[in-house]
C-alpha cells in the first residue's frame, strides 16, 4: 500500500497520467489536426498557436498532443509484445530446463550481445517504417531482457518450497503457474513492461529522429527529425518552440517510466526468500 | 547437469552480467560435494575459450543476419531500388531481371551466402548507391573519425565518472552527493540526441565557442599541421563531451555503488590509524577496490556509447560512420547502410569481448 502511494510512484503516474490524458483527447484538446497548415510558417508562440507553428505552418501544440499518440502507442505496443514473448520464454525455459533452457539462453545471449540500434536501423530501413513495422522490430529486439529477468526468478522459485509441495501433493505444471508462479512473478512481469517501456519510447524516437518514424504520423521523435534538417535552424528564435517542447515531450516520458520503475522496485524484491 | 548449469552461467557475454539477478543463477547450483569443486568451477582456460567461442558465435550470427535479413524481409532490396521513394524510379521486368543478375541474386541461396563471405573476406562491400564509389572506400574514410570521437569520449567519460563516483561515494548522502546523483540521473533520462542539441544551441549559437557542424574546416589552407589538430579538437569537443556526459552517467553510478560499499571497512580504519592523508585512504585504498565491478560493465556501457554516438554524429553532422548511417538511410544507400551495420555492430561486441577477457585477467574471482 504504502509503495503505491511513494513520492516516486505518484510522480511518475502523474506524468504518464498527463501525456497519456494529452493523447487520448487530442481530437478535443487539440485546436487543430497535426497535418492541418493551420497558419503561417515558423510563426511565435501565441494565443492562436500555443507553441507557434513550424516550417508547414502547421500547429505544434496540436502535433504534440497527437504526437503523444504516435509515440506512447508503440512504447506501449512493443513493451506488450516483448513481455509475452519474453514470458512465455523466460518461464518456459526455467521450468523445461534441459537443452531447451541452455538453447533459449543461448539465443537469449546472442541477443542481447547485438548492439540494438544499428540492427533496428537496418531493419526498419528496410520493412519501412509504420507503426505496426516498429512495435514489432522494437519488440523483437527487446523480449530477451525479459525473458532473462523471468527466467532467473522461475528459477530460483522452482527450488522454493511451496512449489515443490504443491508438485508433491500432484499439483501439474498447468496448476503450479496459475496457482504459485503468476502470482509470484507478476510484480516482475509488471517492472520488466515498464522498463521495456521506457526502452522503447526511446528506441522509436531515436529511430524516427533518424528518419524511420511513421511518416503519416507526428511522433515526438519526427518532430525533432524535421526540426534539426531545418538550415539555419539554430540561428532563429524557432529552435525554442519547434525543438524543446518535442523533446521534453519525449523525456518526461522516459522519466514518468523510469520513476514509476523505481518507485515500484519494492514491490518487485519483496523477499520470496525470507521465509525459505 | 548442474555442472552443465554453472557454465552457461559463466560463459555468458558481459550484458547479462548486469541483467541477470543475483538470487536466480546461484540455486541452480547444486551443493557441490567436498573435492568435486575443481571439476564444477571452470577453470581459466576453459572460461577464456568460451568468452571466444562465444565472441565468433555473435560475429557468425552477425555477419549471417547482415546476409539473411535483406533476403528474409519483405520487400527485397531490388524493391527498394526500384520503389517510389527511390531517387531513380524505373521500372521493367526487364530491368529487374538485370538488377537480379547483377546482385548475383539468381542464384541459389548457398552460392549466395558463399559469396558473400567470399567477398566480406577480401574487404568487398558493394557499390554505394548514393556516392557510386566502393562503399568499403566510404567506411575506410569516415570510420577513424567515429573511432577517434568514441576513444575521446570514453577517456573523457571514464575520468569524469570516475572521479566524481569515488567523491560522491565518499560524501554519501551530504549536499554535494544528492546533487551529482540528481544531475546524472537527470541527464540519463534525456535523449542525447535532445542533450546534444540543447548543447549545440548553448556553446554553438549563443556563446560561439564551438562550430555548429561537421568535423573540420573544408578548404583550410592557412596554417600549418598545428593548425590542422587544433582545428579537428576544436569541431571534435563538444560532441565527444555530450557522448561522454551518457557514457559517464553509467560509469558514475557503477563507482558510487561500488565504493559505498567499502566505506565501512576495516582496511580503512586501519589506513587513518596509520595516519595516512585522506587522500590516500580514499584513492589508493577505497577506489582502487571500488574499480572492479566498475570495469566489470565497462564493456556493456563501451557497446551503449557506439550506437549512441550514432545519433550524436548525426546532431553535429560530425561525419563519422554514425552520419554515414543517417545519410544511408535518407537516400536508401542499402548498401552503405549494411556496411555501416555489420561494421558499428563488430566494434560493439569486440569491444564487449576485450572488456570480458580483461576483465576475466583482473577479477580472481572471475578467474578462479
Amino acid at each position: 500500500m504504502s509503495t503505491a502511494r511513494s513520492p516516486m510512484v505518484v510522480a511518475g503516474g502523474g506524468i504518464l497520467l498527463a501525456l497519456v490524458a494529452g493523447a487520448v483527447l487530442a481530437p478535443q484538446l487539440a485546436p487543430y489536426r497535426p497535418e492541418v497548415l493551420a497558419g503561417g510558417a515558423l510563426q511565435a508562440p501565441s494565443g492562436r498557436h500555443l507553441l507557434g507553428t513550424n516550417h508547414l505552418g502547421q500547429d505544434i501544440f496540436s502535433q504534440i498532443l497527437w504526437g503523444g499518440r504516435d509515440s506512447l502507442t508503440v512504447g506501449a505496443g512493443a513493451a506488450s509484445l516483448a513481455v509475452v514473448a519474453g514470458t512465455l520464454v523466460g518461464v518456459g525455459a526455467g521450468l523445461i530446463g534441459g537443452m531447451a533452457d541452455t538453447v533459449a539462453m543461448r539465443v537469449v545471449d546472442v541477443f542481447l550481445g547485438i548492439p540494438r540500434l544499428p540492427l533496428l536501423i537496418l531493419v526498419a530501413a528496410m520493412v519501412g517504417a509504420n507503426r505496426v513495422s516498429l512495435i514489432v522490430v522494437i519488440a523483437a529486439m527487446t523480449w530477451p531482457v525479459v525473458a532473462r529477468m523471468l527466467r532467473s526468478r522461475t528459477m530460483s522459485l522452482r527450488q522454493r518450497g511451496f512449489v515443490s509441495a504443491a508438485r508433491g501433493f500432484g499439483g501439474g505444471i498447468g496448476y503450479v503457474m496459475a496457482r504459485h508462479l503468476v502470482p509470484a512473478l507478476g510484480p516482475l512481469v509488471i517492472s520488466s513492461f515498464i522498463l521495456v517501456a521506457a526502452n522503447a519510447v526511446l528506441l522509436e524516437a531515436s529511430l524516427a529522429f533518424l528518419g524511420l518514424g511513421d511518416p503519416s504520423g507526428s511522433s515526438w521523435g519526427l518532430m525533432l527529425n524535421k526540426a534539426l534538417l531545418q538550415p539555419g535552424l539554430y540561428f532563429t528564435p524557432v529552435w525554442l518552440w519547434w525543438v524543446l517542447p518535442a523533446g521534453f515531450a519525449i523525456t518526461a516520458a522516459v522519466l514518468g517510466l523510469s520513476f514509476l520503475g523505481v518507485g515500484l522496485e519494492p514491490l518487485v524484491n519483496r523477499r520470496w526468500d525470507v521465509n525459505r | 547437469m548442474a555442472a552443465e548449469g554453472t557454465t552457461a552461467e559463466l560463459a555468458a557475454p558481459s550484458s547479462r552480467r548486469e541483467l541477470s539477478e543475483p538470487d536466480g543463477a546461484a540455486e541452480t547450483v547444486a551443493v557441490p560435494l567436498p573435492g568435486t569443486e575443481a571439476r564444477l568451477r571452470p577453470s581459466r582456460r576453459r572460461r577464456g575459450r568460451q568468452l571466444v567461442v562465444s565472441y565468433l558465435l555473435t560475429v557468425f550470427v552477425l555477419i549471417t543476419a547482415n546476409f539473411a535479413l535483406p533476403r528474409a524481409l519483405p520487400g527485397d532490396p531490388v524493391d527498394a531500388l526500384l520503389s517510389g521513394e527511390s531517387p531513380h524510379y524505373v521500372h521493367s521486368d526487364v530491368i529487374r531481371a538485370q538488377l537480379n543478375e547483377y546482385y548475383g541474386l539468381d542464384l541459389p541461396l548457398w552460392d549466395q551466402y558463399r559469396k558473400y563471405l567470399g567477398d566480406l573476406a577480401t574487404g568487398e562491400l558493394g557499390t554505394s548507391i548514393r556516392y557510386n564509389v566502393p562503399v568499403a572506400q566510404l567506411v575506410a574514410e569516415r570510420l577513424p573519425w567515429t573511432l577517434l570521437l568514441l576513444s575521446t569520449s570514453i577517456t573523457l567519460a571514464i575520468m569524469i565518472g570516475w572521479v566524481t563516483g569515488v567523491n560522491s561515494a565518499w560524501r554519501r548522502g551530504r549536499l554535494a552527493d544528492r546533487g551529482l546523483l540528481t544531475l546524472f540521473l537527470g541527464v540519463h533520462s534525456f535523449p542525447v540526441f535532445f542533450v546534444g542539441s540543447l548543447a549545440l544551441f548553448a556553446f554553438g549559437v549563443k556563446l560561439g565557442w564551438v562550430p555548429l557542424a561537421g568535423t573540420r574546416t573544408y578548404f583550410a589552407t592557412a596554417g600549418g599541421a598545428l593548425e590542422a589538430v587544433r582545428d579537428v579538437a576544436h569541431h571534435l569537443v563538444l560532441p565527444a563531451l555530450v557522448l561522454a556526459l551518457q557514457f559517464a552517467t553509467s560509469q558514475y553510478l557503477n563507482m558510487r555503488a561500488s565504493m559505498v560499499g567499502e566505506l565501512g571497512s576495516d582496511y580503512l580504519l586501519a589506513g587513518r590509524a596509520k595516519g595516512l592523508r585522506e587522500r590516500r585512504i580514499k584513492y589508493r585504498y577505497a577506489a582502487r577496490n571500488a574499480l572492479l565491478p566498475v570495469v566489470a560493465v565497462t564493456g556493456v556501457h563501451i557497446g551503449a556509447a557506439v550506437t549512441q554516438s550514432i545519433l550524436v554524429e548525426t546532431v553535429f553532422a560530425y561525419q563519422g560512420l554514425g552520419r554515414l548511417t543517417f545519410d544511408a538511410v535518407a537516400f536508401r544507400d542499402y548498401p552503405t547502410l549494411q556496411a555501416c551495420f555489420l561494421v558499428l555492430t563488430l566494434v560493439v561486441v569486440t569491444a564487449n569481448f576485450a572488456a570480458d577477457a580483461v576483465n576475466a585477467r583482473l577479477d580472481p574471482r572471475v578467474r578462479a
